[in-house]
């Protein structure tokens, strides 16, 4: 099992009367290969299920194991090790660093993990090409399309070849022709091997995903495996 | 993350923003070139002082003393010095100055000391008196053999005075090189006779120079044997001399041996004396330069302060700006050590600009105030310069610290949130 969430809750002001349940009691196991969407409306939780899902946050209550590893006993370095090494992440919102050129900014994980300077730039390259975007690395973010943008964001995410790659609403800021590239793109990678969780408020998109876990108020209310939408 | 990623990051973000970081630096340019003149300038004019005191010679003991008699102490201060050894005193010898005549060719003391009066006493009118205004007359001292190894003199053409010369009454002269210049051009004077006071003194020796940017100078001295004052001063006391002891501490004991043997032999009622050595007034130029710089250098040092505060200042507001992108770098594997390493880096560099610039800027103020101040050019050592700049790096790393640790504790997911 890749992934077990075991009653999982993340509660934010907990025994106040302010008190948030934005996980409440989830449990959950992903296997290797998977291509699983997760959907709920705003306020679902599916945003702290990512950030759970992602070692950016740690649960209040409960287990996570990732690759059978209790990430509460993790020390801080030790869940960067993890971000940087078994997940890529794609954002709504891109989150490209806007000072750098977009070569630098799909090297940047590959500089953390102390990968040398050549062998660096040669995987950069290959996951633009696989992007198709090898041709504009010395291009600016802010001199690109919103399509482009998230195919650089997502040649980041792959850099580092991860286990895992966690989409969070991928297609929020695009068109409904570059979202359906980007999910395409993503159906490719999952199909090659990797373990894809893409995260969304939109049925439809969640229909590219073999299996479909709904979320509502911080509760798992719908787990099925359904006929993929493939595109 | 290595280092050089690191450094090249911080170089794109210092670029990015020229106008705001030249901005930020110029706290520290300022402090560092104000550090830089300050310290050259004090350490110039501790070299000249220093330069000075060692042409006037070191370990001098100055004594005077006369009797109210008239009889010379010289023989008996000489046989009690020699009675010291040679471990305390290395040489003694009368130090009188006097005045006279000398007159050699066209070259007149007297006619020279009237310029020199009226350039002083403000008398112009006669034009004729400008070219040779230059020309100081010499000072003319009574010595013994020693008086050159007592004064820090050298030989430099023909011979010094010697024993021989004082018990004979040997009608002779040593000319200081600036003396030398003013009566000979640049003809050899060795073997001429200049008229003193209308007597014929033979000049046996040239003493070489080592005073050379001082228009005052201490090589514009005429020495005399201390025994024909019988001939050029009659009636003349030898009352000024100078011990020359063998190391500062010698200068010391030998300062307090001689005031005990001179309390003895004079006292206070049978007329005058005093003995101070130089090492005292070097001791307390010393004490006075190091009070200044202490001074000066805390001035410097509030300057630098507040150049450091405006950098912590600049680097809080850059963390707060760049929040999110933190947040991404953490997300995407950035440990906290990357981060702060990344912020001290930028700090440490905007710095390092700074005080190259700084460095820059201080050594032309170093030129500057050296020129007005001490006539002189000051150039700032290897060894400040470096420590310039070791300083310039180090404040940034001491003023970066808190804004890096600030950027470091930011949380991945409230980081990203940031707009």
């Amino acid at each position: 099992m890749l992934i077990e969430l075991k009653n999982v809750y993340k509660i934010y002001s907990e025994g106040l009367e302010s008190e948030v349940r934005a996980l409440d009691g989830v449990t959950l196991n992903i296997e290797r290969g998977e291509f699983v969407a997760i959907v709920g409306q705003s306020g679902s939780g599916k945003s702290t299920m990512m950030n759970v899902l992602g070692c950016l946050d740690i649960p209040t209550h409960g287990d996570y194991l990732l690759d059978g590893v209790d990430v509460k006993e993790l020390t801080d370095r030790q869940l960067s090790h993890i971000r940087n090494r078994q997940i890529g992440f794609i954002f709504q919102q891109y989150n490209l660093i806007q000072s750098l050129n977009v070569l630098e900014n799909v090297e940047l994980p590959l500089i953390y993990q102390g990968v040398g300077a050549e062998r660096r730039r040669d995987m950069a390259i290959e996951a633009l090409n696989q992007v198709g975007l090898a041709g504009r690395m010395k291009h600016k973010p802010s001199e690109m399309s919103g399509g482009q943008q998230q195919r650089v964001a997502i040649a980041r995410a792959i850099a580092t070849k991860p286990p895992i790659v966690m989409a969070d609403e991928p297609t929020g800021a695009l068109d409904s022709h570059t979202g359906h590239e980007v999910l395409q793109f993503l159906q490719k990678l999952n199909k090659a091997g990797s373990t894809v969780i893409l995260i969304t408020h939109d049925n439809s998109i969640a229909a590219t995903a073999r299996r479909c876990v709904r979320l509502s108020d911080g509760k798992i209310v719908e787990d099925h495996l359904q006929e993929v939408d493939w595109l | 993350m290595n280092i050089s990623q690191a450094v090249k990051m911080a170089l794109k973000s210092i670029t990015g923003n020229k106008g705001r970081s030249i901005l930020t630096m110029l706290g520290i340019i300022i402090g560092i070139a104000s550090v830089m003149t300050i310290v050259s300038v004090i350490t110039g004019s501790n070299k000249k002082t220093m330069e000075q005191f060692q042409a006037m010679g070191t370990n001098k003991v100055n004594v005077s003393a006369s009797r109210y008699d008239g009889r010379d102490v010289f023989d008996e201060l000489y046989n009690y010095c020699n009675g010291l050894g040679s471990d305390l005193v290395l040489g003694v010898t009368p130090n009188s100055q006097f005045s006279a005549t000398v007159v050699y060719g066209a070259k007149n003391s007297a006619v020279m000391e009237k310029n020199q009066n009226q350039m002083w006493g403000g008398q112009s009118g006669d034009s004729g008196t400008t070219a040779a205004s230059t020309e100081l007359p010499p000072t003319l001292y009574f010595g013994s053999d020693q008086y050159a190894a007592c004064n820090n003199f050298r030989i430099k053409k023909g011979r010094d005075l010697t024993q021989v010369d004082v018990k004979r009454y040997a009608q002779v002269c040593v000319l200081g090189a600036r003396a030398a210049s003013t009566f000979f051009n640049y003809a050899d004077p060795v073997g001429r006779v200049m008229q003193v006071n209308g007597l014929p003194y033979t000049v046996i020796g040239v003493y070489a120079e080592k005073d050379p940017d001082s228009q005052w100078s201490l090589d514009n001295i005429i020495v005399f044997p201390y025994t024909v004052s019988r001939y050029l001063a009659p009636g003349t006391q030898m009352s000024e001399f100078v011990v020359k002891a063998s190391s500062a501490d010698a200068t010391t004991e030998v300062t307090s041996r001689l005031t005990g043997y001179l309390a003895g032999l004079i006292g206070n009622q049978n007329g005058y004396y005093s003995v101070y050595s130089d090492n005292q007034s070097q001791q307390s130029m010393n004490e006075w330069a190091t009070q200044m710089s202490l001074i000066l250098g805390g001035i410097a040092a509030i300057s630098l302060l507040v150049g450091g505060i405006g950098i912590m200042n600049i680097m809080l507001v850059t963390v707060t700006e760049r929040t999110r992108e933190i947040g991404i770098r953490r997300a995407i594997g950035a440990e906290r050590r990357s981060i702060v390493i990344q912020f001290l880096i930028e700090a440490a560099m905007l710095c390092g600009i700074g005080g190259i610039i700084g460095i820059l800027l201080g050594c032309m103020g170093s030129l500057i105030a050296g020129k007005l101040l001490l006539k002189m050019t000051v150039w700032p050592t290897l060894w400040i310069t470096l420590s310039a700049f070791a300083l310039s790096v180090a404040l940034g790393i001491l003023f970066g610290i808190y804004p890096a640790a600030k950027a470091s504790r930011l949380q991945p997911v409230e980081a990203l949130r940031a707009e």
